[in-house]
């Protein structure tokens, strides 16, 4: 607990030592992606349920704040629970037929559904379609700026860290991992599975399009293939099954290790020899990991929360 | 209007039958190991980059070169499976999750290392047939079209044949209906999932050539593929090749004829709207009883 808190600490008073904006800039993608992994996992590794799409979660709410900033003139900053509010009011309207899916053809469905989004959201006349929109910068320089977004996805990635070892915690997690091991055998036992995985998804989904409503704010410029890409539906499901999908810490951990990883790759070497990469860790991990490497670094980690660990595991003594 | 209608509806079922040999591999798979192979199409991709290659550099035609893919798609299935699937099947506590991301990575490596090879650009099969067509009275068949779907009928054909009428067609149907059943009465599980990886990845091999005569392509086609082969094998059922061919057609009529009625950009929106309805209400198949 103490060490978490302490790194916080650290990375919110970061800013303070000036950092250039580039590094700012990939912090804060760093932060975007340990919150995107972090909300899926909700969903993907509590539940379960492996969505292919978040990405039109994420870009239902990066288009719902532009279009209000686009027409409207409503700072994002304010706006993103909207974001999220129509990212999960989607997902109502899917949740239910989908979420009785279930293996590979949840995941299917959720993949094309967001194929489907982008059709919409590109053809429609009001999102400028395939031309764009060009968003406003908030009206402060450009160091100012990014450090107001690495702040903003920061608390970002709390809130959902903060969600999910909430919900790991409770009853309500209990019953997923209940779900995840045996549907059935769950609903038997008197688990309400329709609502809890309904409840679930809602949740993942409103996260999730709110932190596309701030993303649309930060790139400034809005294209349907930047958010509804399948890239970023895949890049959330890698990370929390690398980082490991049982505990709310994998996706985080995932998130930073592999951004990084990212990150040297493009900038050494060049973007596509970090994408075979990227492939090769997804096989990698399946085969050697199948836990993650939170599984793997379990007792390190233990050893690091010391005091903290009874807390951390009250079912299990 | 009719005779754009009669027209499509032709031209509609031409391509049908590309989507079906496209797709028929993956449904092998899914349906005797519960392996879903993402990369199918990657594979498929790179078959269409083969028969590419040859026609240009070397002027040999596209359809001659399946003389070479077929065998060297069949061992590289087996390959995928004796140094990937099996050791996922071991590991894994759901195989079809975990093949499902695991072949994505090898989509992507795919994907990625064909950009680099063969960079971004996309590529138009140029045969010497192709841009001929044949009159069947006014109803003009593109002479590409009507190679493509001869070739896939007889691939599904040899493939239902096989599947239905030999030996270790039956123990490959065997696995599909019950592997503990099929084990117990002495079929070699490591033989006929080997054979099955094999023909799926071959079938792929020529599905890429077929999809090339038909369409142009670029490294990154191998998703817009996929989607295909999702359409093909749900509406048709997983594991049956009577059920792929079916739905291949089927949905080759639905983009054609939509296509009259309808914007191009929407007729892939009716296509997965139809796939998500489809999902819902009968996830196993609508073909399958």
């Amino acid at each position: 607990m103490l060490v978490g808190l302490a790194i916080l600490l650290v990375l919110a008073l970061l800013p303070l030592a000036r950092p250039s904006t580039y590094f700012l800039g990939f912090m804060l993608i760093l932060f975007m992606y340990a919150a995107l992994a972090s909300s899926w996992n909700i969903l993907g590794g509590f539940t379960g349920y492996l969505s292919f799409g978040h990405a039109a979660f994420f870009g239902l709410g990066a288009y719902t704040t532009a279009l209000l900033l686009f027409y409207l003139k409503w700072s994002p900053f304010w706006t993103m629970p909207l974001g999220g509010l129509v990212a999960a009011v989607f997902a109502a309207l899917v949740g239910y037929p989908c979420l009785r899916l279930r293996g590979p053809y949840f995941s299917l469905v959720t993949l094309i559904l967001t194929l489907a989004v982008s059709i919409i959201i590109l053809n429609a006349p009001w999102t400028k379609g395939a031309f764009g929109m060009f968003l406003p910068f908030p009206p402060v320089d450009i160091f100012t700026n990014h450090v107001i977004f690495y702040e903003v996805m920061l608390a970002l990635m709390v809130l959902a860290a903060l969600v999910a070892r909430q919900i790991e915690r409770s009853k309500l997690g209990m019953g997923l991992a209940a779900i995840r091991e045996n549907e059935d055998v769950a609903q038997t036992l008197g688990v309400n599975v329709t609502w809890l995985k309904m409840e679930v998804f809602l949740i993942s989904a409103f996260l999730t399009g709110m932190i596309g409503g701030i993303y649309s704010y930060y790139i400034s410029y809005l294209h349907p293939s930047f958010v509804f890409d399948t890239l970023i539906s895949i890049n959330i499901v890698l990370m929390a099954l690398f980082g490991g999908r049982l505990t709310w810490l994998g996706p985080l951990l995932g998130a930073s290790i592999l951004s990084v990883v990212n990150e040297i790759l493009t900038l050494q070497v060049e973007a596509q020899l970090a994408r075979i990469v990227f492939g090769l860790l997804l096989i990698g991990v399946i085969i050697f990991l199948p836990d993650g490497i939170m599984a793997a670094a379990a007792p390190f980690i233990r050893r690091l929360l010391g005091q903290s660990r009874r807390r951390l595991r009250p079912s299990s003594g | 209007m009719l005779y754009e209608l009669v027209q499509s509806t032709v031209s509609g079922l031409l391509i049908g039958a590309a989507f079906a040999v496209l797709s028929v591999g993956f449904s092998l798979t899914w349906g005797v190991t519960q392996v879903l192979n993402i990369a199918h199409a990657a594979f498929a991709l790179l078959a269409a980059y083969l028969g590419y290659f040859a026609s240009s550099y070397f002027q040999v035609d596209p359809v001659l070169v399946l003389v070479v893919i077929v065998p060297l798609f069949f061992v590289l299935g087996v390959g995928i499976h004796q140094v990937l699937i099996k050791i996922t099947a071991q590991r894994a506590h759901d195989l079809a999750l975990s093949s499902m991301i695991l072949t994505f990575g090898l989509a992507v490596v795919m994907e990625n290392v064909m950009q680099v090879l063969w960079t971004p650009d996309p590529r138009v099969l140029k045969t010497s047939y192709t841009g001929k067509a044949i009159f069947v009275g006014p109803i003009a068949i593109a002479t590409t079209h009507l190679i493509s779907f001869v070739l896939a009928m007889l691939t599904i054909a040899l493939l239902y044949v096989f599947v239905h009428h030999t030996l270790t067609g039956k123990a490959v149907r065997a696995v599909w209906q019950n592997p503990t059943g099929a084990a117990l009465s002495g079929v070699n599980m490591g033989r006929v999932t080997n054979i099955t990886y094999g023909i799926a990845v071959a079938t792929a091999g020529i599905g890429g050539v077929v999809m090339s005569l038909i369409y142009t392509f670029d490294p990154s086609t191998d998703m817009v593929w996929l989607v295909y082969i999702f359409l093909v094998v749900i509406l048709g059922g997983v594991g049956s090749v009577l059920g792929a061919l079916l739905a291949g057609l089927i949905i080759g009529l639905t983009v054609g004829i939509s296509g009259v009625f309808i914007p191009l950009v929407w007729v892939n929106l009716v296509l997965f709207l139809a796939l998500i309805l489809l999902l819902l209400l009968r996830p196993s198949g609508l073909l399958q009883r």
